[in-house]
């Protein structure tokens, strides 16, 4: 059981950390999201487009 | 983790198609009824756990009507906390979150309401009105009935559409911390709730509460802690107008979060009779948890360096600072309290309570009471006001820090006391201040949350959507991705990337089947095995009352106060008896181990208290234990504790049948040294030596039949020490035995109108040492004398010391007895020698089969007011008859002569 766990997470931080270093397109996707967030943010602030919206 | 390049490598098209086009609708009046929804809720959950808190202390206060009782409200606090205060608020967030996050609407306004329907009037409104009336489901988070959990399993699939659904449409390639944690979050609820609330009742015993292990943990852990997270992941950023330091190490965050979370559950079974793998798998799991609880905290504070000026401003920031702090100590506690080592000594005590508290409170309830007040600043019409709002937050955090450092130590303190030999009042005794100071730093969260609700209906009104931006600070945060230029270059194609909504759907399905496979089916199957194995043959089932007893048991929360789980600890097993095996759940459906003591574990209360004792007990625990904080029962009685209802009679017969299966089946004569002994040798504990090295003969709480040799108690011979003695077991006297002696030892106590036998008259006879030291340490076989083996040394003798001292000498008689000694020698053998024994030593004939046994005249020596009482009215409750219809008064005042000439020497005698 022990081992189990150990493995399957050792696995995915493995995984992620090689994907991190060796794939710099991974790197843009995966921090992409929090520009997204923040822009509909930004998007849902904005009074003239809220004035337009349903 | 944010630098330039990668922001400049970004494509402008990619940046711009997913956010461009119209806003997509948001639905601000269901984000209005959740928020209202879940501020009447959180008021009423709040009072509930107040009643409840003040009930520790005043244990009478609103305690004669049923749907007012302990166990009621305590159910009713947790799960009112659960879904309607939580539950509506995650759902207002999700209103207002899912549209920006989607950057589509919700599936259906209709679809929405309906789903506010189900949720407040069919599963919360229901739910306390069914737990209140005695329908209920005595399982940790699963408190409400079946028929409510069935339109809560109905409410997480109307989620799933109406949240869900809109990011599988979108098909976002960019999808935000808070999408994959509210997805992920409602997937796994939906899946894991029937485990946790349907499947014990299914399956029995340690295999059920495997299961409910299960659910205990994810009701935290994969409902609140995700959607927490998900307002967290929101707020920061919006509110500071700088993304999160960390998209990368959040997807970290948020899969070991979701691997090691689900496995968390059997801690709450450590050193029980779950097997030993899947324990130390919920450790090291646990371990995992505060790794990750550290790396998502760090992401977050790093996500607010730079911003002190805002947070410090802005309040619904502020508490949601609070509640990331809290989940860093919450989280950092829960893995250590999962370590055997720590486990051992606070498991089952306070301090657990003040860690949920932090839990639910300073991580949970601060999250969400940020993510409600962030969001109504920006809908439109609502404002809440600042200046109420800033004393909410003070009043909430001053509460909660008072509460919770004070149930921690209230936990140490308890601990002490049951490591130690003391009896089991005693540490109820130690922490009743505790409990005090608990209930009053209630007050200030109460006002704390009252204030939350007044400021966002006393704000400013307006018309106006949005606030757009939250402090002058905002507004010079120049945000860095905006003046990025326009990449030059593409991405890599990821298309498999591009379905994280996918992947965070999977993600809920396969780490619910591997939790359910890890911690519920194989454990489960190894515990069936055993049970095959070890259970007897003819191990009986509860009879029809007894199983109604066991719902009524349920059903007032009993579970919750009294464990039925003794676990492999040298304390544990020295208080209470062997550890607790699987096969003695067998028929238990739902298990009923229970994961806080606040009174004894009843595994074992089979031959522990007579019928009497029992009933007064339950009708008024203080009747017989005075300073017990157990609440009354007076409902299952019809006016007073000898008339006890169907119900009341019930609920006696199965506390009656606790440890009986063991008791039958011969496995509690064995020697305890082998029943010590854990199932796998790994469980052993190098500071555990004790139990297995000098196991005690007999469990402290062990009675009736279980008779050994008491240790014979002389109280001091020297004057001044007599002195102290007697005063020191006055103290204890009244601490212990006033309940049913009364205080001064007349027999008279509040508990004694419902005893029979009725507590002795410790006045009217004269006890030799050896028979008071054999009552105080064995208790007496068929009356509601416990044994008071539990208190030290000095107190029992000082006991001995004590009632001797209560024994007053009656004067001599100056009735003229016409009968000879000779004729009265005779009338002795023929009338009670049978039972008496022809020397009046207590062992006649009959003696072996009556219970209380007869009264050994050379160790309890009646004065003659009293034997002449005796013989005119017997006893009622034991086999000694009246004697006056059948002796004239001559014969009896002979036999009284007689008897007393037995007491002992002449010296003696003339004593008397």
């Amino acid at each position: 059981m022990i081992n189990l766990i150990v493995i399957v997470i050792s696995a995915i931080m493995l995984v992620l950390v090689l994907l991190w270093w060796r794939w710099p397109a991974f790197r843009i996707w995966i921090e992409a999201p929090k520009y997204f967030m923040l822009r509909q943010e930004r998007r849902f602030d904005d009074p003239e487009r809220r004035r337009h919206s349903r | 983790m944010t630098n330039s390049t990668e922001i400049a490598s970004y494509p402008s098209e990619r940046r711009n198609s997913q956010s461009s086009g119209a806003l997509p609708s948001v639905e601000y009046g269901l984000i209005r009824a959740h928020v209202f929804a879940s501020l009447v809720t959180l008021v009423v959950s709040v009072l509930f756990g107040l009643l409840v808190a003040t009930k520790f202390s005043f244990p009478e206060f609103l305690g004669g009507h049923g749907w007012l009782t302990w166990g009621r409200l305590r159910y009713n606090h947790t799960q009112g906390i659960f879904f309607g205060w939580l539950g509506n608020a995650f759902l207002a967030f999700f209103y207002y979150a899912v549209p920006r996050l989607a950057n589509r609407p919700v599936l259906s306004r209709k679809l929405g309401w309906f789903l506010f329907c189900v949720w407040n009037f069919a599963v919360v409104l229901p739910g306390w009105v069914l737990v209140a009336a005695g329908f209920s489901q005595p399982l940790e988070w699963a408190e409400f009935p079946l028929v409510v959990d069935a339109f809560v399993v109905l409410a997480f699939i109307l989620m799933v559409f109406e949240f869900v659904l809109p990011f599988l449409k979108a098909r976002l390639s960019d999808l935000y911390v808070s999408a994959w944690y509210i997805i992920g979050g409602i997937i796994f609820t939906m899946l894991a709730y029937p485990v946790g609330n349907f499947v014990p009742e299914l399956v029995p015993g340690a295999r059920g509460a495997a299961f409910s292990g299960l659910w205990i943990h994810d009701a935290v852990g994969l409902f609140v802690t995700p959607f927490a997270l998900a307002i967290v992941y929101y707020v920061i950023p919006a509110t500071t107008r700088r993304p999160i330091f960390s998209h990368f190490l959040s997807m970290v965050g948020f899969w070991v979060l979701f691997f090691t979370y689900p496995l968390n559950g059997t801690h709450h079974y450590v050193y029980s009779a779950i097997p030993m793998a899947a324990q130390k798998g919920a450790i090291v799991a646990s371990a995992y948890l505060g790794m990750d609880v550290i790396l998502v905290v760090t992401n977050l504070l790093l996500s607010l360096r730079g911003s002190s000026g805002i947070a410090s401003k802005d309040v619904p920031l502020r508490f949601v600072w609070f509640g990331v702090v809290s989940y860093l100590v919450v989280g950092l506690q829960g893995s250590v309290q999962a370590l055997m080592p720590v486990n051992r000594v606070i498991h089952f005590t306070d301090w657990v309570i003040g860690h949920s508290h932090l839990a639910m409170i300073g991580f949970g309830s601060f999250c969400a009471l940020g993510g409600i007040a962030h969001l109504w600043q920006r809908i439109p019409g609502t404002r809440y006001n600042e200046r109420m709002m800033n004393w909410s937050f003070w009043l909430l955090a001053v509460g909660l820090t008072l509460m919770v450092t004070d149930l921690t130590i209230a936990g140490l303190v308890e601990a002490q006391v049951w490591q130690s030999s003391a009896p089991w009042i005693d540490s109820v005794r130690a922490v009743g201040s505790y409990w005090l100071v608990r209930t009053l730093s209630g007050l200030p969260i109460l006002a704390g949350f009252v204030l939350f609700w007044v400021s966002l209906v006393t704000g400013p009104r307006s018309s106006q959507a949005i606030t757009p931006v939250t402090s002058r600070e905002a507004t010079e945060i120049k945000v860095a991705f905006e003046g990025a230029p326009a990449a030059s270059h593409e991405l890599i194609p990821t298309a498999w990337l591009s379905h994280a909504h996918v992947i965070a759907f999977g993600a809920g399905v396969g780490f619910f089947a591997l939790s359910f496979l890890v911690l519920a089916i194989l454990p489960g199957k190894e515990l069936a095995n055993e049970i095959k194995r070890a259970a007897p043959v003819t191990m009986p089932m509860l009879t029809a009352s007894e199983q109604r007893g066991r719902v009524i048991y349920g059903r007032e929360g009993c579970a919750y106060c009294h464990t039925q789980q003794i676990r492999s600890l040298a304390a544990d097993v020295r208080r209470f008896g062997a550890p607790t095996e699987a096969w003695e759940t067998k028929y238990d459906y739902p298990q009923l181990w229970g994961t806080r003591r606040i009174g004894p574990d009843l595994s074992r209360e089979f031959n522990l208290h007579p019928r009497d004792w029992q009933l007064t007990h339950l009708y008024n625990p203080r009747l017989v234990v005075r300073d017990s904080v157990m609440p009354p029962y007076p409902w299952l009685f019809s006016g007073s504790a000898n008339q006890p209802t169907q119900e009341g009679l019930d609920l006696l017969a199965y506390l009656q049948s606790l440890g009986r299966a063991r008791q039958l089946s011969g496995f509690e004569r064995q020697p305890l040294l082998s029943s010590v002994q854990p199932a796998t040798p790994d469980m052993a504990m190098p500071s555990e030596p004790s139990a297995r090295a000098t196991p005690p003969s007999v469990p402290i709480a062990m009675t009736g039949g279980y008779s050994d040799s008491a240790p014979v108690l002389h109280p001091a011979s020297n004057p001044a020490d007599l002195q102290e003695e007697v005063s020191r077991g006055g103290t204890v006297f009244a601490a212990n035995c006033a309940s049913c002696h009364g205080s001064a030892g007349k027999g008279d106590g509040r508990a004694s109108a419902s005893l029979l036998p009725k507590p002795a008259n410790l006045t009217a006879a004269r006890f030799s040492d050896e028979r008071l030291s054999s009552v105080l340490w064995n208790g007496i076989t068929g009356s509601a004398m416990p044994p008071w083996r539990q208190l030290p040394t000095e107190d029992l003798r000082a006991l001995v010391a004590h009632i001797e001292s209560l024994h007053v000498a009656s004067a001599p008689s100056s009735t003229q007895v016409s009968a000879s000694l000779g004729q009265a020698k005779s009338l002795f053998a023929a009338a009670c020698a049978s039972c008496h024994g022809d020397t009046g030593a207590g062992n006649g004939p009959a003696a072996g089969v009556l219970a209380p046994a007869p009264t050994n005249f050379h160790l309890k020596k009646p004065t003659e007011e009293r034997a002449w009482e005796v013989l005119e009215n017997g006893v009622p409750g034991t086999a000694m008859a009246p004697w006056q219809s059948q002796l004239s008064a001559d014969q009896r005042h002979a036999l009284v002569e007689f008897v007393r000439s037995l007491y002992g020497t002449p010296q003696e005698n003339a004593k008397q």
